[in-house]
């Protein structure tokens, strides 16, 4: 099925949606003044250098290909959906005391989704764009069109499906956490990728730590998790992983597993507990095992794909594989004898 | 003889505490008293006395009364324009820019009281609510979005405020920032923006006596007045990014008034006859 064939599939024909924005108008000459830019289109979104030859392009040959506009009810001005870049090139060469007028296609406005896939379109192309106030627009196409699915809704919005789906499990946190990420303050606001990192966190205490959980429920553990985050006790919401690292390394031994739920509980209820302190033990153990096998892997395959076996001037080598097998067998060795002494000393 | 000196000068300047008093009597962060005056104009040299008090009156002043009946007027021309401009009441958003307690909640509540508008269907919504402005603005897919305050000197804390929201304005609105003195600089920036100021005066910069564009003042008083400033705050005498406005609202002073009219931070170590209420002690 094609990617156009799918989208025409949902309950409303997004197509039309999107055909919205496209220009059918007409032809007129507008004076700068008489523009107004989008208000979606953050100023930092445009590339300096690019911007100043389009400006000197301009100053020379004025504007050759019309911008999009759409008229502003009750403002005596058009909005801009296709041509800031040109907009901004003339209002700095008017800034520098050349007159210019602009040809502009004057189209209705956009509808409700149109203009919010138009907002998608800008968003998509913005450094650091926090994603939970694109979650709440993706909530209203949705809601619009009838359509929860990813990949569907990834055709029409421009956003990746992993984009979509992060978004889709914002929009699965109660409203107050999710304000907490639409703050304007910086300083105060919580990073959308805090939730989606925590979120399984969440599930994991719920399922493993069910005293926890019915006492103060998966909000009340969320709550000591933003607190601990406004603590500083969270260098990194990646550190997230970590929890969850630690849990599935420790699935073969059950009783290693146990002492990683006890230390979720620990961690949850003690907000100075940092995360890499309090499961670092569990998991930096596994990645140099993990580490160590693929060297392991690494030297054998490198060994025989130089197809040794018939080398001349072999002395140096066979040196130096002896040094590695003496090396190896003392580790075996240290390795199948470890663990009681290691048990022994720590119970001493 | 001291004793006698500082009798005439009360005398001498008897007329202009008289008039600050009468001028400014509705000042609300401090009261202007005959004695504060005093107070005041005895932090400078005897010399310098007379063009303070030329400065001070430069000073345009809008009392509690003279404010709100600006702005109600100036939102009732506006919401008959939008009227004829096919925009209903339920399709209009007011918006506070500031938190609470500054002046753009303080001039909203005029708005909605005394224009009764609330019963007839707008929107309040504060600039920090993200949410409420991308569903309200979904709601009503088109409509006007009122900025409301009282002042606008440089407009980079309203362009702020509003780049922040306007990313989240979905559909087709027009914009307009209701308020009842701009500077020009704040002018030029809003419409740049594609928000149109409703305003009663442009304060512009030649009104500003400290002001390299302005003549109010003759060449010599205007140095020293400058002079003194910079004394007094060497980076912020002239108020923030040096635009030495000159005007006061009942509430509170701008931060862009020259030093010697607002004081230093706490008062200390210069008083000042209209000082702003976070720089009170």
């Amino acid at each position: 099925m094609s990617p156009n064939a799918q989208a025409n599939q949902s309950p409303k024909n997004v197509a039309s949606a999107v055909a919205a924005v496209v220009p059918q108008g007409t032809l007129q000459r507008l004076k700068v003044s008489d523009i107004k830019p989008n208000p979606n289109n953050p100023r930092m979104l445009f590339d300096r250098l690019p911007l100043n030859d389009l400006k000197e392009n301009i100053r020379q040959h004025g504007v050759l290909v019309p911008i999009t506009v759409y008229e502003v009810k009750g403002q005596k001005k058009y909005a801009i959906l296709d041509g800031e870049r040109r907009y901004r090139c003339c209002l700095e060469l008017e800034d520098e005391g050349l007159k210019l007028t602009i040809p502009a296609n004057i189209v209705d406005p956009p509808d409700k989704i149109a203009g919010i896939l138009y907002m998608f379109s800008i968003h998509n192309f913005r450094e650091q764009w926090e994603l939970m106030p694109t979650a709440l627009s993706l909530q209203i196409v949705m809601k619009e069109l009838g359509d929860e699915d990813t990949s569907r809704l990834s055709k029409i919005t421009g956003l990746s499906e992993p984009q979509i789906d992060r978004c889709k499990l914002l929009l699965e946190f109660p409203q107050k956490y999710q304000d907490m990420s639409l703050e304007p303050d910086r300083a105060t606001r919580i990073p959308s990728n805090f939730w989606t990192e925590a979120y399984p966190v969440l599930n994991l205490a719920e399922e493993t730590l069910p005293t926890i959980a019915k006492k103060i429920g998966r909000d009340g553990i969320t709550d000591k998790l933003v607190e601990k985050y406004r603590a500083k006790r969270i260098k990194s919401v990646i550190h997230f992983r970590r929890i969850i690292e630690a849990y599935d390394v420790t699935s073969e031994d059950k009783k290693e597993q146990k002492r990683v739920v006890d230390r979720l509980a620990e961690y949850i209820t003690n907000v100075d507990l940092e995360t890499r302190q309090a499961f670092d033990e569990f998991v930096v153990d596994n990645r140099r095992i993990q580490g160590s096998i693929n060297a392991c892997k690494d030297f054998v395959s490198l060994l025989k794909r130089s197809k040794l076996e018939h080398a001349l001037e072999k002395d140096e080598l066979i040196v130096a594989l002896k040094r590695v097998k003496e090396y190896v067998e003392k580790l075996l060795q240290k390795l199948e004898g470890s663990d009681e002494p290691a048990i022994d000393k720590k119970n001493k | 003889m001291h004793r006698f000196k500082k009798i005439l000068n009360t005398i001498k300047y008897s007329y202009h505490y008289l008039w600050a008093c009468y001028y400014f009597s509705d000042y609300k962060p401090q009261p202007i008293t005959i004695r504060g005056i005093i107070n005041w104009l005895n932090q400078f040299d005897e010399k310098d006395r007379k063009i303070i008090l030329a400065l001070l009156h430069k000073v345009t002043y809008y009392s509690e009364k003279e404010t709100e009946s600006i702005i109600v007027d100036l939102n009732e021309q506006l919401l008959e324009r939008l009227e004829k401009a096919d925009i209903p009441l339920k399709k209009v958003i007011y918006v506070q820019i500031h938190d609470p307690g500054s002046s753009s909640p303080v001039m909203l509540s005029i708005v909605r009281d005394r224009g009764r508008i609330e019963r007839k269907g707008c929107y309040f919504i504060d600039s920090k609510n993200v949410r409420e402005i991308l569903e309200t603005t979904t709601k009503l897919e088109q409509g006007a979005i009122i900025y409301v305050d009282d002042f606008a000197a440089s407009g980079d804390q309203f362009a702020e405020a509003r780049e922040f929201l306007a990313q989240h304005i979905i559909g087709n609105f027009s914009e307009f920032f209701l308020l009842p003195v701009i500077c020009e600089e704040a002018h030029s920036k809003l419409s740049r923006l594609g928000v149109e100021p409703i305003t009663r005066t442009i304060h512009s910069k030649a009104d500003r006596p400290l002001h390299p564009h302005s003549s109010l003042l003759d060449k010599a008083s205007k140095d020293r007045l400058i002079d003194i400033c910079r004394q007094i705050d060497k980076r912020g005498g002239l108020g923030y990014k040096e635009l030495a406005t000159m005007v006061v609202f009942y509430r509170n002073s701008p931060n862009s008034l020259p030093v010697i009219l607002r004081g230093c931070v706490k008062q200390n170590p210069w008083r000042g006859i209209l000082p702003r209420t976070t720089d009170l002690p």
